[in-house]
């Protein structure tokens, strides 16, 4: 087999192809979040009862309405893969997008080795087999998505289009087949979320739910990701973001009403299936293995995306010699950066392997917190440093600093929240990221270009 | 049946994994480190989108 | 301003950086695994119930739970696990001064770099 060198765009340059249209984004977008309402946002119930899971699925919903403002209009402008990471190296300085950088590659490798997990033991459950183990289903989850991002990310894209739609159209049947609109027959909901158990740990029990709360939604800004791949991306990812917020906050609202009206939340607080089981207990076989396939398709969507998003967040801090730049490689053929997506493989396979889904989560859950918080004053910045007119941008954002505001005093009670369950893990991950940061400014900084590092055609920022 | 399957995503795990790593192995020695590593952020931006001001 | 110029990075310094940020992240994650740090306070308020009535269960919450195939005695250990969500004043503060001693030295690290970047930009034009 020999290999054709396809022209690259500039010269003799091999890059990225732009071949993505906002579909794909909404894809990219709501097929890592997804599989989020098949799993994790009922722990939210365990945390503070049923009431506290939808009270969060709203205010969460706010949150994350403001992270997609903030970042289509900031993304719409600093159109570069890494999303968050370039935005940051062009408005706060390098140390913060080298740590914006570790905090994407966490979140969605540890999202990724969620994914996983879930996959695997959703199988093993359904199977019912002694002696089966999950192993086999996890590695082969994860090398086959790793393949197909390294084959190109058109077809990635377009495989979790259609599984993220089919997934999400489960949910829809799901909603419609058990009655929506009559109580009494199938939904119980008022015998079930009573006054008396509502919220059982009262109102601390809310505050408490937001860690998973975030689970309604953690990922949809992964549409950054793609911004060198997609071929407009001053329109398509500000509507490929939009679009995809308001299918998850419908699905989030069909998901929480369908399960609070047919489990108690003291079950709901701890099954890995909720959606799964909901069906179950309609009683319909045919509903069940829907939404059995349906659970395992939101589990591939979301690994698939999160292989894609931490990859092009690793390759760019190699482009930038954050890290070895080695890293920094694009397959001439296929156009991915696929000495990235080789290397986050067996990290991912190996914590799938170790930690539990629990703890996968919340390592996921706790970066992406630290990245909103990051993203809450990086607007600020930007609107300081370039007011608006000074430099053109694809999307402006309304309210401002409004939306900047409620996510930042969010991030402040998330924290609180994940100090009432897992606070010496976010101790433990805030030293790391200390460590790492003295690191790279006291060292690995000298390996870094200065000036090259800003490429946007934009003026000197205001104040500098 | 399940044992089955499971026996299998083991089998496709180490055929594609050996492949990518077949493959990685050729494009590194096919093409040099210069081409390879040529990707830089904010060109395609340059050309693609038109930034006035 | 004159331009910085990087040293180059051999390639075992490469091979050595990348080690140095694997070995970081698996101690920043599987350290506090091994520990047993992960994992909120949970446990069991036991009661003396065989009845779904004195675990708080209605006849609609029971047949379900009987759908799913519990019986009172199995359903005790998950209904009656709770939380106990107390504040520990000096594991907040500590908290608190972690992060936002982190936020700071970020910001503020950040920023020197930022001119550095920003001056050799715009005085290369």
């Amino acid at each position: 087999m020999t290999i054709t060198l396809e022209p690259a765009i500039h010269g003799d340059r091999v890059s990225l192809l732009r071949v993505l249209g906002p579909a794909h984004v909404w894809a990219l977008g709501v097929g890592i979040v997804l599989v989020g309402e098949f799993t994790g946002w009922n722990f939210a119930a365990d945390k503070g009862g049923a009431l506290a899971a939808l009270i969060v699925c709203w205010i969460v919903g706010l949150l994350y309405t403001s992270v997609a403002m903030i970042d289509s209009e900031v993304t719409s402008t600093v159109a570069a893969a890494g999303g968050q990471y370039a935005q940051a190296k062009h408005i706060v300085g390098p140390l913060m997008a080298f740590n914006v950088a570790l905090f994407l590659v966490f979140a969605y490798t540890m999202l990724e080795v969620s994914d996983a997990i879930l996959l695997g033991d959703t199988i093993v459950a359904k199977a019912a087999v002694e002696g089966l183990n999950h192993n086999a289903f996890i590695a082969a989850t994860i090398v086959v998505l790793a393949w197909l991002n390294y084959r190109g990310v058109l077809m990635t894209l377009n495989v979790n289009f259609v599984i993220t739609a089919v997934a999400y159209v489960s949910i829809v049947i799901l909603f419609f087949s058990v009655s929506p609109w009559t109580q009494g027959a199938v939904l119980k909901l008022n015998e079930l979320v009573t006054p008396g158990n509502a919220l059982p740990y009262g109102w601390i029990g809310v505050i408490a739910a937001f860690q998973f709360g975030i689970w309604y939604y953690l990922g949809i800004e992964g549409t950054t990701q793609a911004a060198e791949e997609v071929r407009s991306p001053a329109r398509s990812l500000p509507y490929g973001t939009m679009a995809g917020m308001i299918t998850l906050l419908i699905a989030a609202a069909m998901t929480w009403y369908v399960c609070a009206s047919l489990m108690p939340w003291e079950y709901l607080g701890i099954t890995y299936y909720p959606l799964w089981d909901a069906a179950k207990l309609t009683g319909s076989p045919l509903l069940e293995n829907l939404l059995f396939i349906a659970t395992l398709l939101a589990a591939l969507a979301s690994a698939n995306g999160c292989i894609n998003d931490a990859a092009r967040a690793w390759f760019s801090l190699g482009r930038d010699r954050y890290l070895p730049s080695w890293f920094s490689a694009v397959h001439p053929r296929y156009r991915t950066p696929y000495r990235s997506i080789l290397f986050l493989l067996p990290i991912a396979l190996a914590f799938a392997f170790i930690a539990d889904l629990n703890q996968a989560i919340t390592f996921s859950i706790l970066s992406g917190v630290l990245q909103y918080t990051f993203m809450s004053i990086n607007i600020m910045m930007f609107r300081k440093k370039w007011p608006l007119g000074s430099i053109q941008r694809g999307y402006t954002h309304p309210f401002h600093p409004l939306p900047a505001i409620v996510l930042f005093c969010l991030c402040v009670v998330t924290f609180f929240a994940i100090f009432l369950g897992f606070g010496s893990q976010l101790i433990a991950m805030v030293a790391f990221y200390f460590l790492i940061s003295l690191w790279f400014h006291f060292y690995r900084y000298k390996f870094v270009r200065r000036g090259d590092q800003f490429t946007m055609p934009w003026p000197k920022p205001q104040g500098y | 049946m399940w044992t089955a399957l499971s026996y299998a995503s083991w089998g496709i795990s180490i055929v594609l994994a050996l492949w990518m790593l077949y493959d990685w192995f050729k494009i590194d020695t096919t093409f040099s480190e210069e081409v390879l590593t040529s990707s830089r952020e904010g060109e395609l931006e340059a050309v693609s989108e038109k930034h006035r001001i | 301003m004159s331009r910085y110029t990087p040293p180059k990075q051999s390639k075992a310094g490469q091979i050595f950086d990348i080690a140095v940020v694997v070995v970081a992240i698996f101690v920043a994650l599987w350290l506090p695994l091994k520990m047993g740090l992960a994992g909120a306070a949970k446990s069991i308020d036991a009661l003396d119930a065989t009845t779904w009535e004195a675990l708080g269960q209605n006849p609609t919450m029971a047949s379900i739970w009987e759908k799913l195939g519990y019986t009172p005695e199995t359903a005790h250990d998950i209904i009656q696990n709770r939380f106990h969500y107390v504040i520990d004043w000096p594991t907040l503060i500590i908290m608190a001064a972690v992060l936002i001693g982190y936020f700071v030295f970020l910001f503020r690290a950040s920023d020197r770099e930022y001119r550095d970047v920003i001056n050799e930009k715009f005085d290369d034009k």
